[in-house]
């Protein structure tokens, strides 16, 4: 027996001292590779459980793969279940040697014991070995109509699985027709399920590429598939409870009835113990009765009490999920929540961004009848101890009483924090005082009181002192010693590092010398020359701008200045409505948690095309490039308003890799292109020998966008390459399938263009930098596959591009396709050329 | 993906993890992490979850414990996994495993309630609500249908299920009707809103004597319930101004830790004496006035009473078996209990 195994009865992982120790495993591996004597399995255990560890403190033991094969000629379960552990994790960089585990599953695919035939299965298909796909068939085939649920519910999941690795193979194999028999068929309700979610993934991602798909998505939620789900959902896990209640938000009811019957049978998921069930039974709820305003509301009534009891149990995580949700709804309609204020109050020791959630809901629901309590309760948190919620809670004090409610006690609150003497307290009440006095100047009379006694010296925060200012300017009048105030702040003007203070400064102390001139002419002489010179330029301007205006009549200053002012009824609001809108459709995800909607952060460079997907219709779409110009052609853009064309060309001929071709042209530019014909106005060492480029000998002598000939003359491309396009997948989808193919060829491809395609990312932010831009790409080594589009530069004509490359034949299919015909051999030179500079720094 | 999916997901994964592991850290997991990937391998496949009832869990993968430890080393056959697929998988309870047998059969029965208060400094109740939850621990053979109804339904405004709950026999007559899994587990929770006392009161006052301020806290009973109260405390922030604290107190014991958290706790209340902690606070500066006040947290606990006054009538076996040992028991302890100053 081995002794380091023995030794060790609980590894806990510890790093190997290096190769030796990978040898010695790899002996004693071998050592019981074929050997059954009994005791073998125990050591064999040790020794599994030793690699495995390592594998997961991430030591690389791939090269143990061909023993650990060896080895897994075993009865044991535990056994099995760390080798198939092992293969898995490994299978995708050794396809070769995955090749030899196949057999050994393939064999326990027919166990007598169905955990091993389902386990087995479930290994197969995990393995994500593109060549060995042949070999999953078989046993898929009859893991689906196996006798034992388990394997079939293992059985349907490796369909899905199948898919991902190569779709033709699933798709022709005629799996998912099977997979809808069993999901209308099967007794075992987590097959159902499994079969539901496998075929839901199956259709929309297929629904770019064959015409049956959208149909069949669309079949999932027909009428007589979601009456066989609802009524059987109580059999259903929640999870798969989940699945379905997703599922039914997309169903459209014919009648209202049917929308009634619905609810009805749903309405106990609102009870179940699982939030996520609650939840999702929730957005059927909203969604279904969207178009219903009255019974909407009543829904609204209905989802209160779960949703509050929810809150108050598990974890915070959970309920600030819940509350989220709950604080989407009460800005939806506050009134329903109105009479439960009382469950939005914090609690002493609630993590601060529950708290946060909580004030603004609190300042939602406040109306004529709750607000003095709310008030009430919100005042004792700015005693509060955690200084920023002290800080929201003042501010929601503020907004409050910009809601209109009960102003009076308010203020008198607010004046209470003016009071308080705490640095943070005081900043904020100014700013609100300042706020509240634009919208209800008939209090100014009071608030200036308690304002004229707030020393200048103890605020010192940019906002806070800026509100203060405004103030002293404004009531100027009111306040005896405003002048002599703002003569001293004046008199520290270099101290005062924020320019948004120097700012409102030089206008108060205007408004100030209109109001009491004799007292102010040497403060505003002196903030006049301190503006004039700051070194900040709003500053410098506008101090110039009153002193010209000042020079040039008084009195019209003093109009433009301090005219007569109206009180402000709105305030405008952060979010638009439309923006809440999408939030609410995409109720029950996200979307909510974060509060802006999916596609804010559903960003394509943050999370990268698909791994296995090569198909359009899961992929993320173009419009987020936009907002990640690269920092380089912004500032080209920059040089474009000052530099003339031959400039331009110069800086062009400097910069690298010809990146700067796809910055925009000035419109004298595009008219001669238009003028001129179709024809491209690039050309390339490396790709000189094609033919059609040779019959634009004249092009050659632009040299646009190469390093190699920076003197040429400055004349424009003629095709020009929208850098911005914008195209939705579904768009490109109906076109695709509309236009017929302009023109098809095979291109060959540099080997260092290969070397640099080590993933498709690569190349899509290469051809981005061409104005061509990825829709969809994916595709493992050698064979990638792309769909490009572009747009012609102030035209609204598209240019659509299948293109294949493999990797180890160097070559690259490529179909073109174009909304304009005549000018297709022109952007197919220019894809070319791009194409042909990959890979070449 | 709905967000709760998610992290409903992770509770129940750590708490089945902790549930077979006897603790969830780092350690435990590195030392099993064989169990850890066979049960994450049955929970979860594809990014999608599937068996998450821990009572199947545990007849797929047996639990690391002593007896198959032991066993393991004295016949040799250390297979932590049953032979046999668990007979649950196909039937329609999911929560329960298939035909277990007990020698006795016992089914317990727990209430226990938060209550979550907040009282402020004039002793006016802001906010008093208790989150109950009614915890099951049952041991019965085959495949027991039980009836649980309550004296008194009508105060509980709002409640949710286990997914073994009936839902109609709840909707006419609030009686739980239900199939219970093996073992514990918790068989509804709810809420009762409005409540008007409280079991205790906590009367704290500050006041300021000639530049030093003296703290002075009474704790008392309201006695209404006719049980005894344990376990009291009473935990509160310092502010931060504040340089030492003195207080001492005339039962219990008091604590003054490092990051000014003050903690008091008092026990039983005697009979004789009503609880209180005063002291004086030092500041760095002096000050006219306190501009931060703490707020104190209470904890404490009573057993055998449900202060919400929900009350189970009776609980009954459909198919009655030889004999059913039924046990009863309430316990009402403090959720978010505080009082401000």
């Amino acid at each position: 027996m081995a002794p380091p195994a023995q030794s060790q009865r609980s590894p806990s992982p510890s790093q190997p001292s290096g190769k030796s120790e990978l040898s010695d495993l790899k002996l004693q591996l071998r050592k019981f590779a074929g050997s059954r004597a009994p005791g073998v399995d125990d050591s064999k255990r040790e020794l599994f459980k030793k690699v495995i560890s390592y594998m997961t403190i991430g030591i690389d033991v791939s090269s143990l793969f061909g023993e650990m094969v060896m080895c897994s000629a075993t009865s044991d379960i535990v056994l099995k279940k760390m080798c198939y552990l092992y293969v898995g994790n490994y299978a995708k960089v050794n396809p070769d040697l995955a090749l030899l585990t196949i057999n050994f599953l393939q064999r326990d695919c027919h166990d007598q014991d169905p955990m091993i035939r389902g386990l087995a299965l479930r290994s197969l298909c995990s393995l994500r070995v593109a060549n060995l796909v042949e070999y999953l068939v078989g046993p898929l085939g009859s893991g689906l109509k196996d006798s034992n649920s388990y394997v079939r519910m293992v059985a349907v999941i490796g369909v899905l699985k199948l898919y991902h690795i190569s779709a033709s193979t699933c798709i022709d194999a005629d799996f998912p027709s099977m997979l809808k028999h069993l999901m209308l068929n099967d007794s075992d309700t987590q097959v159902v399920a499994n079969c539901l979610s496998a075929l839901q993934e199956i259709w929309s991602a297929e629904a770019s590429r064959s015409e049956e798909a959208p149909r069949e998505r669309e079949a999932l939620i027909s009428k007589p598939v979601i009456y066989y789900l609802l009524n059987r959902i109580k059999e259903f896990s929640e999870w798969a409870q989940c699945l379905v209640l997703e599922l039914i938000t997309k169903y459209v009811p014919s009648d209202s009835s049917e929308i009634f019957d619905i609810m009805n049978l749903l309405e106990d998921r609102l009870q179940h113990a699982n939030g996520a069930v609650v939840l999702a039974t929730v957005k059927v709820f909203l969604q279904l009765t969207l178009s219903m305003t009255d019974v909407h509301q009543q829904v609204y009534e209905r989802i209160k009490a779960p949703l509050l009891t929810l809150v108050s149990s598990g974890s915070p995580e959970q309920s600030y999920a819940v509350l989220s949700h709950l604080h989407l709804l009460v800005m939806r309609a506050p009134y329903v929540f109105s009479s439960d204020y009382k469950h939005f109050y914090c609690q002493y020791n609630e993590p601060s961004y529950v708290k946060r959630l909580k004030l603004e809901m609190l300042t939602a629901v406040a109306n004529e009848s709750n607000t003095y309590e709310i008030v009430t309760e919100l005042c004792e948190y700015a005693a509060n101890v955690d200084i920023p919620i002290a800080r929201e809670s003042i501010r929601a004090v503020g907004k409050i009483a910009l809601q209109q409610y009960d102003v009076n006690a308010i203020v008198d609150r607010l004046l209470q924090f003016l009071e308080m003497d705490k640095d943070y307290v005081t900043a904020d009440a100014l700013v609100l005082v300042k706020d509240l006095l634009r919208k209800y100047p008939q209090w100014s009379h009071d608030c200036i009181a308690v304002v004229g006694n707030i020393s200048s010296k103890n605020v010192q925060e940019p906002k806070a002192k800026a509100a203060l200012i405004w103030m002293l300017g404004e009531y100027s009048q009111d306040m005896q010693d405003a002048p002599y105030i703002l003569e001293s702040l004046i008199e520290n003007w270099d101290e005062e590092h924020s320019a948004e203070v120097r700012l409102h400064l030089l206008t108060a102390v205007m408004k100030c010398f209109f109001k009491r001139p004799p007292e102010t002419q040497s403060a505003l002489g002196a903030a006049l020359a301190a503006g004039v010179a700051d070194f900040h330029q709003d500053v410098h301007d506008r101090a110039l701008f009153y002193h010209r205006i000042l020079r040039y009549n008084v009195s019209v200053a003093e109009r433009v200045v301090n005219p007569p002012k109206q009180a402000v009824s709105v305030f405008a609001d952060t979010q638009s409505s439309e923006i809440k809108d999408r939030i609410f459709e995409e109720f029950n995800s996200l979307s909510v948690l974060y509060q802006k909607p999916s596609y804010m952060f559903i960003d394509k460079e943050h999370r990268g095309p698909p791994e296995f997907a090569d198909e359009l219709g899961n992929l993320s779409i173009g419009e987020a490039e936009d907002n990640v110009v690269p920092s380089q052609r912004v500032e080209e853009n920059d040089k474009d308003l000052l530099l003339t064309t031959a400039e331009k060309e110069e800086t062009r001929g400097s910069s690298n890799n010809g990146s700067a071709y796809n910055v925009p042209y000035d419109s004298a530019a595009s008219v001669f292109a238009s003028q001129t014909q179709i024809e491209s106005a690039i050309s390339n060492p490396t790709t000189a020998g094609h033919s059609q480029q040779a019959s634009f000998g004249i092009d050659d002598l632009l040299g646009l966008g190469m390093p190699a000939v920076p003197d040429a003359p400055p004349s424009p491309p003629q095709l020009k390459l929208n850098a911005k396009a914008a195209l939705d997948p579904s768009t490109f989808q109906q076109k695709w399938r509309q236009l017929p193919v302009a023109l098809s060829q095979e291109l060959s491809l540099s080997p260092q263009a290969i070397a640099a395609l080590t993933a498709p990312q690569a190349l899509l932010r290469h051809m981005q930098s061409h104005s061509i831009h990825c829709i969809a790409s994916g595709g493992q080594s050698p064979n990638f596959k792309f769909f490009f589009f572009a747009q012609k530069y102030k035209e609204s004509s598209n240019y659509l591009v299948e293109c294949i490359i493999n990797t180890s034949s160097a070559k690259a299919q490529v179909k073109i396709k174009a909304d304009d015909q005549s000018t297709s051999q022109a952007f197919s030179t220019l894809f070319e050329s791009a194409l042909s500079k990959f890979g070449i720094p | 993906m709905p967000p709760l999916m998610g992290i409903e997901f992770l509770c129940r994964v750590s708490d089945v993890l902790s549930d077979y592991l006897g603790g969830l850290n780092e350690d435990v997991i590195k030392d099993n992490f064989v169990i850890v990937y066979e049960l994450l391998d049955e929970m979860i496949d594809n990014g999608f979850p599937l068996t998450t009832e821990p009572n199947i869990l545990r007849e797929m993968i047996a639990p690391p414990n002593i007896v198959s430890k032991v066993l393991s080393v004295v016949t040799g056959n250390s297979s932590n996994v049953s032979d046999t697929l668990p007979g649950a998988t196909g039937s329609c309870i999911p929560w329960r495993a298939a035909d277990p047998k007990y020698a006795n059969n016992e089914v317990y029965v727990d209430l226990v309630e938060e209550m979550d208060t907040v009282i402020n400094r004039d002793g006016v109740l802001v906010k008093c609500e208790i989150y109950g939850e009614v915890r099951v621990n049952s041991h019965l053979s085959g495949l027991p249908d039980l009836t649980l109804s309550f004296a008194n339904p009508s105060i509980l405004d709002d409640v949710r299920f286990h997914p073994c709950v009936r839902f109609r026999p709840w909707e006419s007559h609030q009686i739980l009707s239900f199939v219970p899994p093996d073992g514990e587990f918790k068989l509804m929770s709810y809420r009762v809103k409005k409540l008007k006392s409280t079991p205790i009161y906590v009367k704290p006052q500050l006041s300021s004597d000639a530049g030093k301020w003296c703290v002075n806290v009474l704790v008392g009973l309201r006695n209404d319930h006719g049980k005894t109260i344990d376990s009291i405390t009473l935990q509160f922030q310092l502010p931060p101004c504040v340089l030492s604290a003195d207080l001492t107190s005339n039962t219990g014991t008091v604590n003054v830790l490092g990051n000014k958290t003050c903690s008091w706790s008092i026990g039983r209340i005697p009979k004789d004496k009503t609880p209180s902690l005063s002291g004086t606070l030092e500041f760095e500066s002096e000050l006219e006035r306190l501009n931060v006040f703490p707020t104190f947290r209470v904890g404490f606990k009573i057993m055998g009473v449900a202060l919400s006054g929900v009350q189970i009538d009776k609980l009954d076996l459909k198919s009655t078996p030889s004999r059913l040992y039924k046990g009863f028991r309430a316990l009402t302890q403090a959720g978010e209990f505080e009082v401000r100053s």
